[in-house]
């Protein structure tokens, strides 16, 4: 007998994977812009933090185009993480795009272009427009998954107002989004019909003496009134980019056969400049000054350097804010050496923060924090780190890297679960540091056995012709 | 005056004339932007499809918008389509002039004849359908009441429930009678080119 295999059907909300900076909420900041030691995700780095935050107040204030920032500091000493902090002190209405430097090298678009369109994404027109809006209360939703657990999945959303009812087929997204935002019988929503956006507004009245648990956050609206489908007038963000790309498509039935590639006249890009700054005079628009955040900055070449030299100039430019592990190295594209591997006229240009490698005790507590992260996200409650574990992989912490150190964590924690123990002791980090070579054991390793590896001889050749 | 103003935007568009497939299809281009484009049956000369279209803020080109005529299905919108859209089940709204009344058809509502409650709401220039059993409700404007800015009249209104289809008329007022007769003969007199590409006739 053949039997189907059914796929476990996962919650999507709890697909939240773990990355090197999720644990960042924000620059950990009081009021006064003054660092708290540990807060938000971030520790120690109290200087640069400040600076950003200073930084961030003025992008916040928006009337300054055209700043350019530098964060500069040695590899793992939390570049990044300031850059992401900024990012979630702005909160979502403020563009942020963030692209490493070897992003711009493409063969379908020239690097100039690449660095425009990333400038454009960087920038945000607040705009009111007029979209479709379905309203309404949740009467049934129903959806099928088909039996062998593969193929579309099929659904009807039935909502109703005071005075009508109607029953909508539901596509894949649609369904994704509705069980994301957990919309059930008896919630109040709305949908942006074009884009499909879901937005929950309450439960209904009719629904407030239902047993049911909830929270002590639910509120209680009407039960919308009239007809379903209402047009209204939405204020909403768009990058300057997107509008570039909306006028560019070629129109009609053409479109079908030009793909949404590449590059974009930059006539189409001169008329949209002045369009909205008609808007802006009319007042119908306002313009959001973001925030373009290059990283590993020492990746672009001379020609780039030129360009944001240029771009910086605009009067629509964003806060440019770029990062660097280099020291004095050449700038690529020329045989000039320079700091950072920045030209000195756009450094002229640009205010530097520096980072500075973390304390002992910094290093414990971001390990902590990042120990947290890891074993809540994992629902593996029970599992902890023993004092002395931690004391242990804060030296590995300050004698290798912290990046290290902080791979170990998640190895330690599996050897431990294997074993079965509920705390992860020192032997279990003794034995994942065994297994896994940090970057120094590594190359002392080359070292000493570099004659056994392949191509060992032409490449020593190599070098000595150099 | 503002009777004139409607007459005027139409002389001012640019119009281009079209015979095919027993239709005449004339296309505006308003001074505005907007498109419009109406189709009348060569013979009696009703007019069976008036659909608009414009710009978004934006700059993007939207879809049409039916006025009069069969609801457009969408153009490559496939079943399995990503978002939401209506059961095929709801009821289905459309407008279908006569000669002498503006009249609107609404399938898919099998409910008897005394659920429904059609009104004039002068005061918000529309009609509104309303279903006791609390499963339709519509508010609707007739544009072209709006364009020639003229007042709405309950006694005017009637409407039939058939083969599960309501049909609410409204009887159109002498000036619209008249405005569109006028219309017509200024229609006919566009050289209406056969098929393929045709030069465009502006007044």
């Amino acid at each position: 007998m053949a039997t189907t295999k059914v796929p476990e059907v996962r919650d999507i909300t709890r697909i939240e994977r773990i990355g090197a900076h999720s644990h960042i909420r924000g620059l950990g900041l009081d009021d006064a812009l003054e660092p708290r030691q540990v807060s938000q995700g971030m520790v120690g780095q109290l200087a640069s933090r400040r600076a950003a935050g200073v930084i961030l107040e003025m992008i916040k204030d928006g009337h300054i185009a055209g700043r350019a920032v530098l964060i500069a500091g040695q590899p793992g000493t939390g570049k990044t993480a300031i850059a992401m902090g900024i990012a979630q002190s702005l909160g979502p209405d403020t563009p942020f795009t963030a692209l490493a430097g070897s992003e711009i090298f493409s063969l379908e678009m020239s690097k100039t272009e690449a660095l425009s369109q990333a400038f454009r994404k960087a920038i945000g027109v607040r705009i009111k427009e007029e979209t479709e809006i379905i309203e309404g209360e949740v009467v049934e939703i129903q959806i099928d998954r088909p039996a062998t657990g593969t193929g579309a999945k099929v659904g009807k959303l039935t909502l109703k107002t005071t005075e009508m009812e109607t029953i909508y087929d539901l596509g894949n997204k649609m369904i994704d989004s509705l069980s994301k935002e957990k919309v059930q019988a008896g919630d109040v929503i709305t949908i942006d019909k074009a884009t499909g956006k879901i937005t929950k507004l309450g439960r209904s009245f009719t629904r407030a003496r239902d047993y049911d648990a909830m929270g002590a956050q639910t509120q209680f609206v009407q039960c919308p009134e009239g007809e379903l489908q209402k047009r209204k007038e939405v204020v909403h963000t768009v990058s300057l980019h997107e509008i570039d790309v909306i006028n560019s498509r070629t129109q009609g039935f053409l479109a079908l056969f030009s793909g949404d590639t590449g590059e974009i006249k930059s006539e189409v890009r001169e008329q949209i400049n002045a369009k909205v700054c008609e808007w802006r005079e009319e007042g119908k628009a306002e313009i959001i000054p973001g925030v373009l955040f290059i990283d590993e900055v020492h990746m672009l070449d001379m020609e780039c350097f030129s360009f944001l030299n240029r771009a910086l100039e605009s009067d629509l430019s964003p806060v440019l804010i770029m990062a660097t592990n280099r020291g004095i190295t050449r700038i690529r594209g020329t045989n000039y050496q320079s700091p950072h591997g920045i030209p000195i006229d756009l450094l002229d240009r640009l205010l530097i923060i520096a980072t500075s490698p973390y304390t002992e005790k910094e290093t414990r507590q971001i390990l902590k924090i990042r120990l947290c992260g890891f074993y809540f996200r994992c629902e593996e409650e029970d599992v902890e780190l023993s004092e002395e574990a931690h004391t242990v992989l804060t030296r590995i912490g300050m004698e290798t890297s912290l990046r290290y150190a902080i791979q170990l964590i998640s190895t330690a924690g599996l050897v431990c679960r294997k074993r079965k123990g509920t705390e992860v002791q020192v032997e279990d980090i003794k034995r994942v540091y065994s297994l896994f070579l940090d970057e120094a054991r590594s190359s002392q390793y080359m070292k000493e056995y570099q004659d056994s590896f392949l191509f060992n001889e032409t490449q020593m050749a190599q070098m000595d012709t150099s | 005056m503002a009777e004139q103003s409607w007459i005027d935007i139409l002389k001012l568009s640019k119009k281009t004339a079209l015979i095919h497939d027993g239709k005449r299809k004339i296309h505006y281009l308003f001074t505005d932007g907007k498109e419009m484009a109406e189709e009348y049956d060569l013979n009696t000369d009703e007019l069976i499809v008036r659909k608009w279209r414009h710009k978004s803020t934006l700059g993007a080109q939207s879809q049409w918008q039916v006025e009069v005529g069969e609801p457009l299905a969408g153009p490559v919108t496939s079943l399995d389509s990503d978002v939401i859209k209506e059961n095929c089940a709801n009821p289905v709204f459309m407008r279908k002039d006569t000669k002498i009344a503006f009249q609107w058809r609404i399938r898919n509502l099998p409910y008897p004849k005394e659920v429904f409650s059609v009104f004039v709401e002068p005061s918000e220039r529309c009609i509104i359908i309303k279903t006791s059993n609390k499963k339709y409700y519509k508010k609707f404007s007739i544009p072209d009441m709006d364009r020639y800015q003229l007042p709405l009249d309950s006694s005017a209104l009637s409407f039939t429930h058939t083969n599960n289809t309501l049909i609410v008329s409204y009887k159109k007022p002498k000036d619209i009678l008249t405005l569109e007769q006028e219309l017509q003969k200024e229609l006919k007199k566009l050289k209406g080119t056969g098929e393929g590409d045709i030069n465009c006739k502006t007044q």
